[in-house]
């Protein structure tokens, strides 16, 4: 294993997601969970260009660390966001959690150690969007469509149950 | 007319079904229909019987149960035997229900009565129409019910509750017996038709223990429902109930059940000389063991069912005697005249409301119909000539001379002197003498109580006739017709057995007369050669009392002991078990928080341990 | 060619799918519990992205997968918050633990 400037590369971001996501389960503000997951989004893009795919980090900061963090944003600031992360969630739990999780870890990390996937060279990063783009728009035209209904179906939900408060206060 | 007796048993299952849905509306109209119901059996009886007399017997059957090779048939069978208590049945069930609608007159649960002895009649009158085991054991359980409904019809009456109990337990017992028997029976014979059994028998088919031991335990059933010894307490007890039932179930059908049983098994008894002469020793002891009882007794009602008792051990003893014709026709005499005696003493209950005889006396005058007719029954069922019991009880006699046993005739030569003292004890201390307590409002009973009486006071009279040494013996010769196997219709005995018979009787009415009328002879005269004896007499030989320290405390014994294991290893497993589910039940409640979280954390930790112990066992990729 | 192993990748999106399962399980803020699965859903597109490019025959269907998962995971996202808005409307607050209508 070389250390090229890919690999450093790799490295950094893949450090930064990392510790974005040790920020969030350890810093007690909501708000500033909520930031250090930025970092995490936007460390992930990175990995993505790493990937030879252009086109699905700019999607990552643009959907994750731009609409997303701000909708969770607006959660918190509708809701208790003066509420600290409280610590009362039983020790055990955690605990066990944990136990399962480092098992879980453990179980899967066993099927990647040693996975030598063959690698051959691709094209995959030349036009990247123009590629996307033409799949999308030829083999993938009917899930495409229905993505559509499916974000139609979630504004309207949205905002119907945003709108049900009048409703209710109508009704009494 | 014989194909359609199907029919008889159903007019008073469709007036006990009417009368449990629409009693409370019909209220007194109940009591019409179920007259009119039964009025409808008792027609198509007589036409049934009539039919009988020149027509060969009929059945039919269909098929009711396959298991495999086994077909368990149901159908009916109208021959000699049936026919005859088809009429004695519907006959007494009828003057019943019209007698009853005077003395239940006024009882709030009116309907409810009527409703019960219509389900009796169709009990009775179902068993005398079955041709198979099995169907008779089905309606002999239902005769047992409707037993026990109407012996505790006042059932707020400790009394009363008790003797129901004791009733339907004590006939359970007998019906054990008959039960294993009937079920060696089709294990042998792979029938429960009586024919198929009668032919396995008579080809020999049936080892000869096998018979006697199904024959013996088929008696045992007779025994409780017939009240013989020992299984005779409950009927005494059974008193308690309406007199009207006591006259229908406790003198003239079920208790006859028994001997009709035997009667209509008699070829499989014929065939084992152990069980026959089993069945006439338990009759003759039977008839004298409860006749010195009823020696004693003061209560009417219990005078009369000591003496039924003693009559049904007269009718066991004539069968297992081998008179089969006796046996039947004493049974016919006695629903007659033992039905009118216990109508009249309901009669005189109603009269003076009590049934203790110390306190009646001089009705004579007061009940102009009752007494005779009281009288009438009295003399026929002490065997004075002329009368339908002399008949009868002299068949019996020839009976038992003729069988063979000696000893058994001499018992019933005393148990007739006895039947015939304390019966006239019982109409002289009844209708004679001084009043012995205030009588106040002493009346005659309404038309509707007195009709069934005369009429069955008729037939004490003349239903002796058919049968008879002097002016031939058509009913014996009709009832054994196309089946000599039962014998012969009339059994030529010596002459001075009549005589004697004649003797023994007037002889017992004699004593009566001195003692109890003219008082020339001390009433304590029995009591005065040993009180001893009058004490145990009056206890009934302390046979209630040595069941009570015998079996019924072993039973208590025995039920205690299960009951201590019960408690304490059943329930302690019980509670054990109902502890365990709780607990967990409890515990897992407890994680039914209503979190999503916890059931997500739950859940995906169950999920890693399974991959864990997937990838250490190296299940994973390989 | 890349000089970064498939399982570098692999693993990186392995820790991050744990930290948010993690956190998913764990924290008591429903916000945040929200967030930490859209973080679990950024794992499994790492991996899809991965398998688009390393592997015997590179093909860019994996990454239109990504993009549909995260088409669907913004979908979720919103309707999520509408839902925790209209929750918090009637129960005033947002801790999860106070959300158990489920029992009853």
């Amino acid at each position: 294993m070389t250390f090229s400037g890919e690999f450093l590369a790799f490295m950094g971001l893949a450090l930064v997601a990392i510790i974005g996501g040790v920020l969030l389960l350890n810093l007690t503000k909501v708000v500033h969970m909520v930031v250090a997951l930025i970092f995490t989004f936007v460390a992930i893009a990175g990995i993505y260009v790493l990937l030879s795919a252009e086109f699905i980090a700019a999607v990552q900061i643009l959907i994750y660390s731009g609409a997303i963090t701000i909708i969770m944003l607006f959660g918190i600031m509708l809701t208790k966001h003066d509420d600290e992360s409280e610590p009362k969630t039983g020790k055990w739990r955690k605990i066990l959690v944990f136990l399962g999780i480092v098992g879980f870890a453990f179980a899967v990390y066993i099927g990647i150690y040693n996975f030598n996937i063959e690698q051959v060279p691709t094209t995959l990063h030349e036009n990247n969007t123009m590629q996307i783009g033409k799949e999308l728009y030829s083999k993938y035209i009917i899930p495409f469509e229905l993505t559509s209904v499916l974000l139609l179906v979630a504004l309207v939900g949205s905002i119907i149950l945003a709108k049900n408060e009048k409703k209710e206060a109508d009704s009494e | 007319m014989m194909e359609n007796a199907w029919l008889i048993p159903l007019f008073p299952l469709l007036s006990f079904l009417i009368l449990l849905l629409f009693g409370k509306r019909l209220k007194k109209a109940s009591a019409y229909v179920g007259i009119i119901f039964t009025l409808a059996s008792l027609i198509f009886s007589i036409l049934v019987l009539f039919e009988r007399f020149s027509e060969p017997t009929y059945m039919t059957k269909f098929e009711w149960l396959t298991i495999g090779d086994l077909h368990l048939t149901a159908g009916f069978e109208v021959n000699q035997l049936n026919a005859l208590m088809l009429f004695i049945v519907s006959l007494v069930s009828f003057l019943v229900h019209t007698y009853s609608k005077g003395y239940m007159n006024g009882d709030e649960r009116f309907p409810v009565f009527y409703a019960y002895l219509g389900l009796f009649t169709f009990a009775m009158l179902g068993l005398v129409l079955s041709p198979n085991l099995l169907q008779t054991y089905i309606f002999w359980e239902l005769v047992g019910v409707g037993s026990f409904l109407l012996i505790g019809f006042y059932f707020n009456k400790e009394e009363a509750k008790a003797a129901a109990k004791k009733a339907f337990i004590m006939t359970r017992i007998g019906d054990v017996g008959l039960f294993i028997g009937m079920i060696l029976l089709f294990w042998e014979t792979k029938s429960f038709e009586y024919s198929e059994i009668f032919k396995a028998v008579d080809s020999g088919a049936v080892s000869g223990t096998m018979i006697t031991l199904t024959a013996i335990l088929i008696f045992i059933g007779a025994v409780g429902k017939s009240g013989q010894f020992p299984l005779h307490t409950w009927l005494p007890d059974a008193m308690e109930g309406p007199t009207p039932v006591s006259a229908l179930i406790h003198a003239a059908t079920m208790v006859a059940a028994g001997v009709y049983l035997v009667a209509a098994l008699f070829p499989l008894f014929l065939a084992s000389k152990t069980a026959l002469l089993t069945i006439a020793v338990i009759g003759a002891f039977t008839a004298i063991f409860a006749a010195s009882i009823g020696l004693v007794q003061t209560d009417i009602k219990r005078v009369l069912a000591y003496s039924t008792v003693s009559q049904l051990g007269y009718m066991m003893l004539a069968l297992g005697s081998g008179g089969y014709v006796a046996g039947v026709f004493h049974l016919m005499t006695h629903a007659f005249f033992k039905a009118l005696l216990f109508l009249a003493a309901g009669s005189v209950i109603h009269a003076v409301h009590t049934q203790n005889i110390e306190e009646m006396g001089g009705l004579w005058k007061k009940l102009k119909l009752t007494g005779p007719l009281f009288l009438i029954g009295t003399l026929a069922i002490s065997g004075v000539p002329l009368l339908s019991g002399f008949f009868s009880k002299d068949e019996i006699l020839i009976a038992a001379w003729e069988g063979g046993h000696p000893i058994l005739f001499l018992l019933a030569l005393i148990a007739a002197f006895m039947t015939a003292f304390y019966m006239f004890r019982l109409f002289f201390m009844v209708f004679t003498g001084e009043a012995r307590s205030e009588m106040k409002h002493v009346h005659e009973s309404p038309n509707n109580m007195t009709f069934p009486m005369i009429l069955l006071g008729v037939l004490a009279i003349v239903a002796g006739y058919v049968n008879t040494p002097w002016f031939g013996s058509f009913f014996g010769d009709w009832l054994v017709d196309g089946n000599p196997a039962l014998g012969h219709g009339h059994i030529e005995g010596p002459i001075w057995i009549m005589i004697a018979a004649t003797v023994v009787s007037l002889l017992g009415i004699y004593v009566a007369y001195l003692m109890y009328f003219k008082r020339s002879l001390s009433r304590n005269w029995l009591s005065g050669t040993g009180d001893t004896l009058h004490t145990i007499l009056l206890n009934k030989y302390y046979v209630d009392e040595f069941y009570q320290l015998t079996v019924i405390a072993f039973t208590k014994g025995f039920s205690y002991f299960l009951r201590f294991i019960d408690v304490f290893v059943v329930e302690g497993l019980v509670k054990g078990v109902v502890g365990i589910v709780q607990g967990l039940g409890k515990t897992g409640s407890k994680m039914q928080t209503g979190q999503v979280q916890t059931y997500g954390a739950v859940a995906f930790i169950g999920l890693a341990l399974l991959a864990v112990i997937f990838a250490l066992t190296g299940g994973y990729l390989r | 060619m890349s000089s970064v192993p498939a399982s570098a990748f692999l693993a990186l999106a392995l820790i991050l799918f744990c930290i948010g399962l993690y956190g998913a399980l764990t924290k008591r803020n429903t916000v945040i519990v929200l967030i930490s699965i859209e973080l679990m859903l950024n794992a499994v597109n790492i991996n899809l992205v991965t398998f688009s490019k390393y592997g015997m025959t590179p093909s860019i269907t994996g990454q239109i997968f990504a993009l549909f998962a995260i088409c669907v995971a913004a979908a979720e996202a919103s309707v999520g918050l509408a839902i925790l808005i209209a929750l918090y409307r009637t129960k005033k607050t947002v801790n999860i633990d106070e959300m158990n209508t489920m029992k009853n």
